[in-house]
């Protein structure tokens, strides 16, 4: 039996799927590009076109499946997917880059202690009507209270007390509240309103003399300050050479010196405990002293003021 | 400038934080513009690069009074303001003149304003309906082939490699169905003719005729069995396919490209991974375990200790004698050192 066909015919399947250039083809595989950095063979190109083209891409088109083809993969319903590396090839992007929202006032007293986020839940398991209903919102459960059509009224009541009523205050308090703290989460992340005040009063400054009557005949706006201590000045028109290269000098120094960055400091950050509450926690609320006492002395029993006010 | 829109209920305010900046960016929302004359062949083109780039791909259908190289004209706003109204950040603009046929441009967008421009002259086309072979689905992305070392070393020819990728396959996606492998476009060059040498090569312009032609070419793909893992690929012709020549361009403002090239910080999780920078010197072996390299600084060969021999000793008294003062001062210390460390000792 002769097989030496079926070899031949096997070796050239094989060789078919191994492509041999001078510069190695240079693959992204992340973006599915592959790039023959090779030189056009001008004699195949002029020769027959559409083969040479067709010839080249299969080459380029097999290394790059070869490479993909060699990756991790995962399974999946629709057949395996390939895990791809991160591209190599840098394009430039569509949209800058989002910037990172400021933190609310929780999210920042839970980072610095530690708390995790949960999530919960929006729907809730209600045991009476057994089956899932929202927390809030359409037939939400947090309006349970005054839904019900009947509710029971403690003993000392008034005559005209409404526990609907009452339900429904304590709800819109609660989302009052929140729309507070919403409100006060959005002014935090635009930065202390005194910072701003000053920002925008100095902008406006600038924009008065900037001018060449010195904002004289600006629209005064409501409220607006004078600008106090600006005259215009005029330089002599002829001027010595040594004075006006001073001038240029200094204003470069300015420009590199630290005393006039147009970039600020950061302001100092407020911390995140409330000190004032955190004693009044820790102490019960007795104050301060008692708790430094009872810490120091360690006699709390005996109840300080009075114990010491009949020795 | 579009006003911004507050909005009022919250299927709009998706449609509103859909279009915010992402980390991870959506592929480019393409606009094919018609430019005051398009002729039958562009009509054609821009169907069919239509047909490739669809879902992403929006068409305006009438024509357009729009000149983006003439800086006279108010092309630029309105090419801004097309991107913001449309959310896209790419335009294919078509537009044939006496003076130049054929014209097509591609025009990239950063943050709604213009990055760079390209514009190429279609030489010779032939549409997907006139080769009689299966198509690839809409929507699958394709693979890409780049063919010539100008890809590499010309800028004009690595701008047009750029602005074809981000048409085609911009989006960076982490994992993708072997499967769906359907089709591959393919552009390479004509054989590059040399520049002629001259003795001014900066005061030469740039010969518009000297860069060599584009082929760009579509085929689907067959992946055949081959006895191993990897399969052999067969392309089979599918269309459209063009022949283009460079004309004129706009490359992108150093500032701007330079903000628009920012990548965003990876995350914990992926430089765990191994992602992002190279973490030098650690390597995990064959069981496991991780193995760090650690550099103990350059070896003082000078203080090396050899073997003390008589014959070596004397020569310069003074330097000997200043020394070993230096040496007495440093055991002075050392035992001052050893004595608080006793008094530590012994206190508790």
């Amino acid at each position: 039996m002769d097989v030496s066909g079926i070899i031949a015919s096997n070796a050239a399947k094989y060789q078919s799927i191994t492509v041999e250039k001078e510069t190695p083809l240079d693959v992204d595989a992340g973006l599915l590009i592959v790039t023959d950095l090779n030189p056009i063979d001008e004699e195949s190109h002029n020769a027959n076109l559409e083969d040479h083209l067709q010839a080249l891409a299969r080459d380029g088109v097999q290394s790059l499946v070869a490479s993909l083809f060699a990756l991790p993969t995962q399974r999946s319903e629709d057949g395996p997917l390939a895990q791809l590396p991160p591209p190599t090839t840098a394009l430039p992007r569509a949209k800058p880059l989002p910037k990172p929202k400021p933190p609310t006032k929780w999210e920042q007293f839970a980072a610095a202690k530690g708390i995790q986020h949960k999530v919960r839940d929006k729907r809730e398991w209600d045991e009476e009507k057994q089956e899932w209903v929202n927390r809030w919102g359409r037939d939400g459960k947090n309006r349970r209270l005054e839904e019900q059509w009947i509710t029971e009224v403690p003993l000392n009541a008034d005559v005209d007390h409404d526990p609907r009523k009452v339900a429904r205050d304590e709800r819109k308090a609660r989302v009052a509240k929140n729309e507070k703290q919403r409100l006060g989460n959005v002014a935090r992340a635009q930065g202390p309103r005194e910072v701003r005040k000053q920002e925008i009063e100095r902008t406006l400054a600038t924009s008065r003399i900037s001018t060449a009557s010195m904002g004289k005949f600006d629209k005064r706006l409501e409220g607006e300050k004078k600008v106090r201590g600006v005259k215009r000045k005029f330089e002599p028109t002829e001027k010595p050479l040594e004075d006006e290269k001073n001038a240029s000098l200094a204003l470069i120094s300015r420009m590199g010196s630290d005393a006039k960055k147009t970039r600020r400091e950061p302001a100092p950050e407020e911390s995140v405990l409330n000190v004032r509450k955190a004693v009044r926690f820790a102490s019960k609320g007795r104050g301060g002293v008692a708790l430094g006492r009872s810490a120091a002395g360690g006699r709390g029993g005996r109840g300080g003021r009075g114990g010491r006010g009949k020795r | 400038m579009l006003r911004t829109i507050k909005p009022k209920n919250a299927r709009s305010k998706r449609a509103l934080d859909a279009r915010l900046p992402k980390e991870v960016e959506d592929p480019r929302t393409t606009v094919f513009v018609r430019g005051t004359h398009t002729g039958e062949v562009l009509n054609g083109v821009m169907r069919d690069l239509m047909a490739l780039k669809r879902p992403h791909a929006i068409a305006f259908s009438k024509k357009n009074d729009i000149h983006p190289f003439d800086a006279a004209s108010t092309s630029t706003a309105s090419l801004e303001f097309w991107a913001g109204k449309n959310d896209a950040s790419m335009f294919v603009i078509g537009q044939t003149t006496k003076k130049r046929p054929h014209g097509l441009t591609f025009v990239r967008m950063f943050d709604n304003r213009v990055l760079d421009m390209l514009e190429v002259g279609v030489e010779s086309w032939v549409s997907m309906n006139d080769i009689k072979t299966p198509k690839s689905t809409p929507g699958h992305k394709p693979l890409m082939h780049f063919a010539s070392d100008l890809f590499d070393t010309n800028p004009r020819f690595a701008q047009l490699k750029s602005m074809l990728v981000a048409l085609f396959n911009g989006e960076v996606i982490d994992s993708i169905c072997l499967a769906g492998l359907e089709y591959l476009i393919s552009v390479s060059l004509a054989p590059s003719i040399p520049a002629p040498a001259t003795m001014y090569p900066n005061l030469v312009t740039e010969d518009l005729s000297a860069l060599p032609t584009i082929h760009l070419r579509t085929y689907t793909t067959r992946l055949l069995a081959s006895g191993t893992r990897i399969p052999r690929v067969e392309l089979t012709p599918m269309g459209p396919s063009l022949d283009m020549r460079l004309r004129r361009h706009t490359p992108a403002d150093p500032e701007l490209l330079k903000q628009a090239m920012r990548t965003p910080k990876l995350k914990k999780t992926d430089i765990e991974k191994g992602l992002g920078k190279k973490r030098k010197n650690i390597e995990v072996d064959e069981m496991g375990d991780v193995r760090g390299r650690v550099h103990i600084g350059k070896q003082d060969l000078g203080k090396l200790q050899t073997r003390k021999m008589k014959g070596l000793k004397g020569g310069d008294g003074e330097v000997e004698e200043q020394e070993q003062e230096g040496q007495d001062g440093d055991e002075e210390e050392q035992d001052g050192r050893k004595k608080k460390r006793r008094r530590e000792s012994e206190e508790p």
